[in-house]
């Protein structure tokens, strides 16, 4: 598929791996190989952290996740870092030699704090040591369980092979049975919004018009403290290209992407290695397994950028350009990649799809509660006795994870505050875990499900910096299309205390933000005041 | 759909916004990152209304049947203001001293002075361009320059940069705007909401105090409507009309910027006298006594007939109209002539011929609904860039794209096809694919059957030009052919837009019409199947100059002089005998003037010495003439040269009318009055009649076009009253309650048979061939900054845009001479030779050379030919046969 912006891109981040920097030459040459206009090669290259921060010949990612802020006490490893290093955050070394960027997020939130030295991890509260070579470099496995029958983690913990269920639905039932399997099991996005996925794919096979369509899976949803996507794109990839191969097929898709964020490396190389497999093996390319479908699958990286997340950005950044949100309708289940009608799915979603299939959507309905149908992911931090990740079905009370799953924090330290669902979620206090894992339920309490994070945060952190941590992060990853996020993470990033107490600012961007992020700031601010009963009236 | 704003119902059409309807509800709801020429982005989210309870932005929310919008409540008016705050909060105050729509927001919604910053970021500022500045501390980040940029313009020149508050827009380049690939169009300055990106000339005057004339611009004939702003007979801006009906807001560097010549110091403001060999100043009675006492002279000793006339293309139509009448009454004759036939008489004749009238036959509008754009023999986005730009939009939206031409021009390097072939090849090409469409089964029978003649004739002839002779003939591989011919032949509404590439030809009215059997083998002319056959005019009147009968055989609105009985009629409202001789047609003027015939020349706004083909010939046929008047508004090479220089008028200084390429008659208002004692060319043509002892009648333009009107059918309906209550009207427009006809022939040709006319023509060779003496072909043609002689656009600041002329030379002829960018080379023809600069580039294939004629220094008509158009006397400028060496320094 000719996305030629994209081509540019690709070209800029081999020249920035190799160079350090890219010059204005750089991109006309990239735009003018690709054909396209060296103003979107421009555009992008701005936009883009990995691109346009100057990298030393050793470039280390540190992360600056909500999780590895917990760990080290506030952030501390960052500093630490930087000062092995002898560079600022942020920043390139006056001799080239190193540089270091802060990310959000690396994917070790069970294990942090973490950083990436190259693409090789360094995880741990000596990280910096780690960095240093003064402590042996340490990549812990993610401590994965399940806490019912598993249906993501059906491979991870039973060893269960992938592309199982794709032959047999070339063979029988297709895209109908797909359709029908999901919609029977009530499958819901996982990323965050909810939205029903047979419907999703239903819409993009009605609008295409026996032209042309796409379904992308959605790996840049990792909210910092969420490692399930990291954990089943690496471990796991085959189950993922399957659950793409059944959307594609689904849609009417001859073509799939995975877009995987650029903060894992490895994801991405186990997706490239799966999709090589896959290909070998019949699974994907043309006329499938002489079912007369087509379907290829294209692994591509983003470049550093939070909001890549949310679906239209997503589009734009598959498509080379700058990653701003724009404005839906028209949705991409209509207007998407290259202007084609497009599915956007999260990893994890994908990844149920072909036991949904195999064992029938009933089985699936069954479980959770009400239209919160099936099993999720949730992810626990390293405050906890046993954090990793834990596949448990929806409805199950919060507090039975902190206590059950999570054994409470480790240490017998005190949790001070819950972040339930990602940066943009909500914080609980520890007294308000009685709630169950549903959507609606917590959106009441002023938090969310989204992918299903919970970072415990203990008497290590200060409220005042846990305020300004998250205000830096919502300034940091704003895309800046829109004013009031534009505009009011950058407030909140200057004043945290003033913009938290300004009701006005966070009114105008609860209700006037185009997307999501912008949208769910206030809520957040307002759950961490409450959470830290700096209730301000 | 029916919906409630603020509580009143309003009915709205599917796919409209809410802000669409709050707007037909007349509830103000400020905007700023929207401008009705872009699709809404709702990203300044000022815009905030309530829907059924929720808050939206109104551009992006599409109307739904039964919605219930509200505007008014305060706390939608204190989110909106909040919003803005925020926007304005790293603003300079200074933002607020000039008028832009960000300081109409801010007093609307009462955000105060004080919310802005006492000082800018410091983002820095760039005004490398000689027309555009950049402010970047007063950018928010609505992107309407970018979205300008690529949706309205095609250029993406610009982009926004960075990420979150960083976000600011910048050049594509990271560079200075100069070196960027902005091609001035303008459409960043005129939607910009804060005055970030400004035009560097209109400082910050308030707009308040200026005036805003609404005229049509006078430089190609795209016709783009332009509001004038003047300051005590001053022009401080020239903006597109957002209503404009061809430009729809949108200009290019010519009409939107190219106006400083109007008060440029060497502007003629004093009629000028030949006296001892040298022209000097004189008086307007003494230069009308002397051509009333010449032309008089000449007409008494050699009759009428000794005179000739080359009426102004750039001039209105009223203009136009009294220069006929003044050489057919006063003087008596019908040598009169305007540059059409320099450049589309072939598509008069071939137009005519197959279809009845002489214009293209459907409006621009119908390019929007074109999925399939065929192109021929036009580098538009340079030399008619708004329509040029709407071709690339069209393009760029998913419609096919079929370029013949050989230069790869912008729109080819964007086509689906090039058809490269050798200048010349046109009508091999056109047949070539004509047969493909016969032998595919991609013609519409029934409408053949039913609308068409000469089919079998034509299957005939084509049947000859397989692909694979065509490529033979003009190099365009044949499987190019076979697809530009499937493009053209299976989609539903097909358009084809052609050039002076197609005219300017020996044969160029044989390239018309074969040009039109495609058009008519489709039935894409006169159906709603597709977008017929459309000439780009060249100049802003050359239509009108044609229609209002300033031609040798023809009187307004196309009537023949060698019928008696119209010839009758106009003699009794004219109040005049009249010849039923037909005239001469400009290059037979030349020659009878050299063969001593033609004795006086009256050239009425027309730099024959530039433009014309074989300056050498031209000016021995100037040297020739007893008297030569020249009617201009600068000291061309051909008023230089002239007996008497009578001062006119420009576009911006006249009253009347213009016919664009679509055959849309559109008002002209001055905005200035004329310099000195220039006087407008109406005046001027009165004032020869009168001094002749004649009179024209007509006290005003509009009494003019009321007289026209009156006399030619085709006009019947055209008055200024009522193009300036209705806005333009297409001709054909039979009278005051016919509406014009945009699109024509919809219920039959106008041609005798009243079907249309196929044309089985062969391929000829051009008039001249590359040999052995003279290896290279020259085509010649226009380029973006610069306009015709430029005499206008060389006397401002485009100049600096585009300081000189050079020759395109292929890389593969530039590695053979061992020459690069910037080395002079000698160009020959057998008639003359420039020595010139060159420009690598793959533009132009090997073997062919590119200039054009903006520049007297590299006159590239001193090498044109005399070759002409065997139908109708167009030259052939695109063909010329030159040699070319490297020239000698100093």
């Amino acid at each position: 598929v000719g996305r030629p912006a994209h081509q540019a891109l690709d070209e800029i981040k081999s020249e920035v791996r190799r160079k350090g920097a890219v010059t204005a030459a750089d991109e006309a040459r990239a735009a003018s190989a690709a054909g396209v206009p060296v103003a979107s090669v421009h555009g992008a290259v701005s936009y883009y952290a990995d691109l346009h921060q100057p990298r030393g010949r050793r470039h280390v990612r540190v992360c600056a996740g909500t999780a590895c802020f917990v760990a080290s006490g506030g952030g501390m490893h960052v500093a630490q870092v930087a000062d092995e290093l002898a560079v600022g955050v942020g920043e390139r070394s006056a001799d080239g030699a190193a540089s270091l960027q802060p990310v959000h997020c690396l994917g070790y939130c069970f294990g942090g704090p973490a950083a990436l030295d190259g693409t090789a991890p360094r995880v741990g509260a000596d990280v910096a040591d780690q960095i240093a070579g003064r402590a042996a470099p340490r990549t812990p496995e993610i401590p994965v369980h399940a806490d019912t029958a598993p249906v993501v983690l059906r491979g991870v913990l039973e060893g269960g092979a992938a592309w199982q269920t794709w032959p047999a639905v070339l063979e029988r039932g297709g895209a109908k049975r797909v359709l029908h399997e999901v919609e029977v099991a009530g499958l819901r996005g996982r990323g965050g919004a909810g939205f029903p996925a047979a419907q999703k794919w239903a819409a993009v096979a009605g609008e295409r018009e026996g032209g042309p369509c796409f379904v992308v899976a959605n790996g840049d949803e990792g909210d910092p403290g969420s490692f399930a996507d990291r954990l089943l794109m690496e471990r796991d990839p085959s189950r993922v290209l399957e659950g793409l191969a059944l959307a594609g097929l689904a849609c009417g898709a001859g073509q799939g992407f995975v877009y995987v964020r650029s903060e894992y490396p490895q994801a991405f190389e186990s997706l490239r290695a799966a999709v090589s497999e896959a290909r070998e093996a019949g699974h994907l390319g043309r006329d499938v397994h002489g079912s007369g479908v087509d379907f290829d699958v294209e692994v591509t990286s983003g470049a550093g950028s939070y909001v890549a997340g949310e679906e239209t950005s997503l589009l734009r950044s598959l498509a080379g350009l700058r990653g701003t949100v724009r404005p839906r309708p028209p949705y991409p289940t209509r207007y998407g990649l290259l202007g084609r009608p497009t599915a956007v799915n999260n990893v994890e979603t994908l990844c149920a799809v072909p036991a949904i299939v195999s064992d029938g959507g009933e089985a699936y309905a069954r479980r959770g509660a009400g239209r919160e149908t099936g099993t999720l992911l949730v992810c626990l931090n390293e405050r906890f006795a046993r954090p990793g990740a834990y596949e448990v079905e929806f409805a199950i009370p919060l507090a039975e994870i902190v206590e059950r799953l999570g054994g409470g924090l480790r240490d017998g330290r005190a949790m001070r505050a819950l972040q339930v669902g990602g940066p943009l979620g909500g914080f609980l206090g520890p007294t308000d875990l009685d709630l169950p894992l549903l959507e609606s339920a917590l959106s009441r309490a002023g938090a969310a499900v989204g992918h299903g994070s919970l970072v415990a945060i203990d008497d290590g952190v200060q409220f005042p910096d846990l305020l300004r941590h998250f205000w830096a992060f919502a300034a940091r990853e704003s895309c800046g299309a829109c004013t009031p996020c534009r505009e009011g993470t950058r407030r909140g990033a200057a004043h945290p205390a003033e913009a938290s107490r300004d009701e006005s600012l966070l009114h105008v961007m609860g209700v006037a933000s185009l997307c999501a992020f912008g949208r769910a700031i206030p809520r957040t601010v307002r759950s961490l005041l409450r959470a830290y009963g700096r209730d301000l009236g | 759909m029916r919906v409630t704003v603020d509580g009143r119902p309003v009915d709205m059409p599917a796919g409209t916004s809410v802000l669409d309807a709050t707007r037909a509800a007349g509830a103000t709801v400020s905007t700023l990152c929207h401008d009705d020429r872009l699709a809404p982005a709702g990203t300044c989210r000022v815009c905030l209304v309530r829907v059924d309870g929720d808050v939206v932005a109104a551009c992006v929310t599409p109307l739904a049947e039964g919605m219930a919008v509200q505007t008014d409540d305060a706390e939608l008016v204190e989110d909106a203001r909040r919003v803005v705050e925020l926007m304005v909060e790293r603003l300079p105050r200074t933002a607020l001293d000039r008028s832009s729509e960000l300081a109409d927001v801010c007093t609307r919604l009462g955000v105060s002075p004080a919310s802005f910053a006492d000082v800018g970021r410091g983002l820095g500022s760039d005004s490398s361009h000689p027309y555009i500045e950049l402010d970047r501390d007063l950018c928010i980040a609505c992107g309407r320059c970018v979205r300008m940029c690529d949706e309205v313009q095609g250029t993406f020149a610009l982009t926004l940069v960075g990420r979150g508050a960083d976000t600011v827009v910048d050049t594509g380049i990271g560079g200075p705007w100069f070196e960027s690939a902005c091609v001035s169009c303008g459409g960043c300055v005129d939607t910009c909401p804060t005055g970030a990106i400004s035009d560097i000339r209109a400082g910050t005057l308030p707009a308040s105090q200026a005036v805003t004339t609404q005229t049509t611009c006078g430089y190609c004939g795209v016709g783009c409507t332009l509001d004038v702003h003047t300051v005590d007979d001053d022009i401080v801006s020239v903006r597109p009309a957002r209503d404009g009906k061809v430009n729809r807001g949108h200009a290019c560097v010519k009409g939107r910027f190219a106006y400083g010549f109007v008060r440029s110091p060497d502007r003629l403001t004093t009629p000028l006298v030949r006296r001892d060999g040298r022209l000097e100043p004189a008086s307007w009675d003494e230069a009308l006594t002397v051509v009333a006492g010449e032309l008089y002279r000449i007409r008494d000793s050699y009759g009428p007939d000794a005179i000739a006339g080359i009426s102004s293309a750039r001039s209105t139509n009223e203009e136009n109209y009294l220069f006929q009448k003044l050489m057919r009454t006063v003087i008596g004759t019908n040598n009169i002539d305007n540059c059409s036939r320099v450049c589309h008489a072939p598509s008069a004749a071939g137009l005519t011929a197959a279809f009845g009238l002489s214009g293209g036959t459907n409006p621009a509008d119908d390019l929007d609904r074109a999925d399939c754009i065929l192109l021929a023999g036009s580098n538009a986005t340079e030399a008619h860039p708004v329509v040029g730009a709407r071709i690339k939009q069209r393009a760029l939206q998913g419609a096919r794209l079929v370029v013949v031409d050989p230069r790869r021009t912008e729109l080819a390097r964007l086509a689906d096809v090039h058809l490269r072939g050798t200048p010349g090849s046109n009508v091999a090409v056109f047949n070539g694919i004509a047969a493909l469409l016969i032998d595919e089964g991609w013609t519409d029978e029934e409408f053949i059957a039913a609308r068409v003649d000469n089919f079998d004739a034509l299957r005939e002839q084509v049947g000859e030009y397989t692909p694979e002779r065509v490529e033979a003939l003009s190099g365009v591989p044949a499987a190019a052919l076979r697809e530009a011919a499937r493009l053209y032949g299976t989609t539903a509404r097909p358009s084809i837009i052609y050039g002076l590439g197609v005219t300017e030809h020996a044969h160029g009215t044989d390239g018309v019409r074969t040009l039109a059997n495609l058009a008519i083998l489709r039935g894409a002319v006169g159906t709603a199947r597709g977008g017929g056959v459309n000439p780009l005019r060249g100049q802003n009147n050359v239509q009108g100059a044609s229609d209002m009968g300033a031609l040798p055989d023809l009187l307004p609105g196309y009537q023949k002089v060698s019928d008696a009985a119209l010839l009758e009629r106009f003699a009794a409202a004219w109040g005049s005998p009249l010849s039923g001789r037909p005239g001469l047609r400009i290059p037979d003027m030349f020659n009878a003037a050299l063969a001593g015939q033609v004795k006086a020349l009256y050239v009425f706004g027309e730099d024959i010495l530039q433009t014309d083909p074989d300056t050498n010939h031209v000016r021995a046929a100037v040297d020739a003439c007893e008297f030569v008047v020249s009617q201009e508004i600068f000291l061309s090479e051909t008023a230089a040269a002239a007996d008497v220089v009578l001062p006119g008028a420009s576009f911006l200084e006249k009253d009347g009318t213009f016919v664009n390429f679509d055959r849309r008659f559109q008002r002209v208002r001055p905005a200035l009055g004329p310099p000195g004692q220039a006087r407008t060319d109406f005046d001027i043509l009165r004032a020869v009649a009168e001094a002749m002892g004649g009179s024209l009648g007509c006290g005003s333009p509009a009494d003019a076009m009321d007289e026209c009107a009156r006399l030619a059918p085709l006009f019947g309906g055209i008055s200024h009253r009522r193009l300036d209550l209705e806005g333009p009207l297409h001709w054909p427009c039979r009278d005051a309650g016919d509406p014009g006809e945009g699109r024509l022939y919809e219920r039959g040709f106008s041609t005798a048979t009243g079907r249309a006319q196929l044309a089985a023509r062969p391929w000829l060779p051009p008039g001249e061939q590359p040999d052995a003496e003279y290896p290279y072909t020259l085509i010649t043609g226009r380029r973006l900054a610069h306009y015709n002689a430029g005499t206008m656009t060389r006397r401002t600041a485009n100049l600096v845009l585009a300081p000189n002329e050079h020759v395109d030379i292929s890389p593969d002829d530039a590695a053979r001479f061992d020459i690069a960018d910037g080395d002079r080379v000698e160009i020959a023809s057998r008639r003359g030779k420039v020595n010139v600069a060159v420009r690598v580039t793959d533009d132009v294939a090997p073997g062919e050379l590119f200039m054009a004629f903006h520049f007297p220094e590299a006159a590239a008509n001193l090498l044109t030919s005399d070759g002409v158009d065997e139908v109708t006397a167009c030259p052939e400028y695109k063909v010329t046969a030159v040699r070319m060496r490297r020239a000698h320094i100093g």
